[in-house]
């Protein structure tokens, strides 16, 4: 009887033939295990893939660097062209239109007809019968005009952001007119897109008057004609233009943030990488001659670096950036270099000298010089290959440091000088208003910060993949 | 002979003038086809010896001679180049002895590269034949030293050295560092590549038993002397120096019965420090048998019966 359902066995039948009963030929090559001989920099590259910190911030690095050299292709605002309309604007990324309207300071104002002096007390002034806005309320200007009161010998002129719930509550004093036939004032006190509560109040010269006449204006967005013309923008008076977003904000004079933040990175970024390549460059020459030749040379070269190393680092930036001197017109940015590459380059030279001296003793170097190999060849066949990854792990590490370094010079003034920007004067200059409008701190702050994370957790990274004692020797 | 040493010497300067006595006088040779092994206690100068007859190490004294010819005291990177034909060496540390940067064949045709400009085909030739030659397979060629054993290394080690076709082979401890079942096919290896190609052995080692397989006369150092030399199979079955002697019979016996009979602790106390050494028997601090006369008076090694050389004063 079968053991399976004849349907069943239908079903599951196999073409079976005695072909598939031959003993399988015996093949060497089947017991082969063959898994692809790796380099050293490929075994490198496989353990920092693995690691997801070092990875993310690999990617970070490179974004920073998109963000530094594609960003001013993309973003094309000029990081110092000014808006004084537009100071200490939030992060928006919604850019806004505006309206063109005519020059301030063309209006002539209302005059009203020169009233006889009465000798009234100022408790009998009355309100102003009307207060009305002459053309387009804007931020450019709003152009206020009232009807005269009886025995005022001026008018004050008060702004508020909510409706005044007394007359101790009229808000910002804006300003009075000088004589009592002006019945008009223009404002152009820093005016944002928004509704202000204006209110004219009679004076007759000693006194304000008990009562006085408020109006709610909503005010647009406007730009001047001339400003116009100067961007470039259409100057029909009337015309709706639009104005550029600011993503990260504008700063104390208006210039978009995210254009400056994009400059200071070049600076930063500049010093931060041009920095470690010439100073580790200058650490491996000095170490590596002094390793390789040793004796008395090298006893010689070392005192020299305990003598750069004993100096105090910042003070003598400090010195260094005014011994410089920067003239009208620069940047700043060479003496800084210079300063860094001159104080940093010992680190780099004695870990170099080490790593020579313990390479030079491995057998591999005895061996090649017993088959006759010339030093130029042990230098660049044994002992650079060799110390490639202690190079590169300093310079990962020195990169984040001088960043931090130029951040620090420029934030207390000893680094770049203005109009130059970098993060760290962005951030001094960001904290002037941090109070008011944070934005202006926290993102060259947080760039910072940012960036010397992403490099130090690569470093990190790079060196737990290039330690050979996490590596299986066997 | 077709290397020897008369009166070598290699101090080391400490900090503060004090100087290492590594290797103090010592006259060796070494016939065409002959393999003297070298044994001795660590830090006896076996490696220091070795290293500084083929130039390693500056000579502080003494002299060389190649086939009748001296050998620079200070060498030059031509010196080495000069002299890669006819001497070589392997070292202990498998590991350290090869760059980790380098595949096997880079590693292997080094020699090759830095002799002549050999066409790559025919390096690529020489590479695989070698690589055969000592149990390798040419799939091995573009590996790294990482990928292998430590007895995998120490072949790639040999074939580096033989490569170049020396007259002489220096083997600085080159199974010391191995398993004791990989040594054997080592120490095999190296004695067929041996009289297959008509080498010349330094063979040193503190392994006795290995050194007696291997060695046609025995050199035994201490304290950077030599203190005895003479044919293996009678230094090793009757040792004249009472060093040797003591050396010898701490040998560990494979038959437990053996070892359980063996008298205690036969060597006292540790080798001494080598710095500034005063004339007199190096061993007599720690000689069962030391007389007055040793601790004044530095013996010299001559012939106390045919063939042998011993360091004593009491033979």
């Amino acid at each position: 009887m079968s053991l399976v359902p004849s349907e069943l066995s239908s079903k599951l039948s196999i073409a079976v033939s005695a072909a598939d009963f031959a003993p399988a030929p015996h093949q060497a090559q089947r017991e082969r295990i063959v898994r692809p001989s790796l380099s050293y920099w490929q075994d490198v590259w496989q353990r920092l893939c693995k690691n997801r910190r070092a990875l993310s911030s690999l990617y970070i690095v490179i974004a920073l660097l998109v963000f530094t050299l594609v960003g001013p292709w993309l973003w094309t605002q000029a990081p110092a062209l000014q808006d004084l309309d537009a100071i200490s604007q939030g992060p928006s990324w919604s850019s806004s239109s505006a309206l063109v309207v005519e020059d301030p300071g063309t209006w002539p104002g209302v005059q009203g007809a020169l009233r006889p002096r009465e000798e009234a007390d100022g408790q009998t002034l009355g309100a102003t019968a009307s207060l009305a806005v002459a053309g387009l309320p804007s931020t450019q200007y709003v152009r206020l005009y009232w009807e005269a009161v009886n025995g005022a010998q001026h008018y004050l002129i008060y702004r508020n952001d909510h409706a005044p719930e007394s007359n101790q509550d009229l808000g910002l004093p804006l300003g009075a007119t000088l004589t009592p036939d002006t019945l008009s004032f223009e404002d152009r006190l820093q005016l944002r897109p928004q509704t202000y509560w204006y209110s004219v109040i009679a004076s007759d010269g000693f006194e304000e008057a008990a009562l006085s006449t408020t109006a709610a204006i909503t005010l647009q967005r406007a730009i001047t004609a001339s400003q116009a013309r100067e961007r470039g923008l259409d100057d029909t008076l009337g015309a709706a233009v639009a104005l550029p977003a600011h993503p990260f904000g504008t700063d104390y004079l208006g210039r978009d943030l995210l254009a400056r933040v994009m400059e200071g990175a070049r600076v930063s970024l500049f010093i931060g990488i041009v920095a470690p390549l010439l100073f580790v460059s200058l650490g491996i020459i000095y170490g590596g001659i002094a390793g390789y030749f040793g004796g008395n040379l090298d006893i010689l070269m070392m005192r020299v670096v305990d003598f750069v190393i004993a100096l105090p680092f910042l003070l003598f930036m400090i010195l260094f950036r005014i011994g410089f001197g920067i003239g009208p017109g620069e940047s700043g940015i060479i003496p800084m270099l210079l300063a860094l590459v001159l104080l940093s380059w010992p680190d780099t030279a004695r870990l170099i000298r080490g790593q020579i001296l313990q390479i030079r003793g491995e057998a591999y170097v005895q061996a090649a010089r017993v088959l006759g190999a010339h030093p130029l060849y042990l230098i660049f066949r044994h002992l650079v290959p060799n110390t490639l990854g202690p190079i590169l792990v300093t310079l990962t590490f020195a990169i984040p440091m001088a960043i931090f370094t130029e951040a620090f010079l420029s934030f207390i003034g000893m680094g770049v000088s203005p109009p130059t920007s970098s993060w760290g004067s962005l951030s001094n200059e960001g904290i002037r208003t941090m109070l008011s409008s944070p934005h202006e701190l926290l993102f060259p702050a947080f760039f910072i910060s940012l960036t010397v994370l992403a490099f130090n957790l690569l470093g990190d990274g790079l060196r737990d993949a290039l330690d050979s004692r996490l590596r299986s020797r066997e | 002979m077709l290397i020897e040493a008369t009166h070598l010497q290699k101090f080391f300067t400490l900090n503060g003038g004090r100087r290492v006595h590594a290797v103090d006088d010592v006259s060796l040779g070494i016939a065409e086809h002959e393999v003297v092994g070298l044994v001795g206690e660590s830090g006896s100068g076996k490696t220091t010896f070795g290293k500084t007859l083929i130039g390693l190490y500056d000579k502080s004294g003494g002299e060389v001679r190649y086939r009748g010819e001296v050998l620079p005291a200070r060498y030059t990177a031509a010196d080495f180049r000069q002299q890669a034909s006819e001497i070589q060496i392997i070292f202990q540390d498998p590991y350290g002895s090869l760059n980790p940067r380098m595949t096997i064949f880079e590693i292997i045709a080094e020699g090759l590269r830095l002799r002549d400009h050999c066409s790559l085909a025919s390096t690529r030739d020489k590479v695989v034949y070698w690589l055969e030659r000592v149990g390798l397979s040419a799939d091995h060629l573009s590996r790294y030293p990482h990928e292998f054993s430590g007895g995998q290394r120490q072949r790639v080690g040999i074939a580096r050295a033989l490569i170049v076709e020396p007259k002489l082979l220096v083997c600085d401890e080159p199974i010391s560092a191995l398993d004791v079942s990989v040594q054997a096919q080592v120490v095999q290896l190296l004695g067929e590549l041996q009289e297959s190609m008509g080498l010349s052995l330094l063979f040193i080692a503190h392994d006795l038993s290995m050194v007696r397989h291997v060695s046609d006369r025995m050199a035994v150092m201490y304290l950077g002397s030599l203190i005895e030399l003479g044919p293996t199979e009678a230094v090793y079955f009757r040792p004249l120096h009472p060093y040797t002697q003591l050396l010898i019979a701490s040998k560990p016996e494979p038959d437990p019965a053996h070892e359980r009979q063996r008298q205690d602790p036969l060597i006292k106390g540790e080798i001494p420090s080598p710095i500034d050494l005063k004339p007199r028997c190096r061993f007599a601090g720690r000689c069962p048998k030391a007389e007055p006369r040793c601790f004044v008076e530095r013996p010299v090694l001559r012939e106390v019966q045919p063939a042998r050389l011993v360091a004593c004063h009491l033979l």
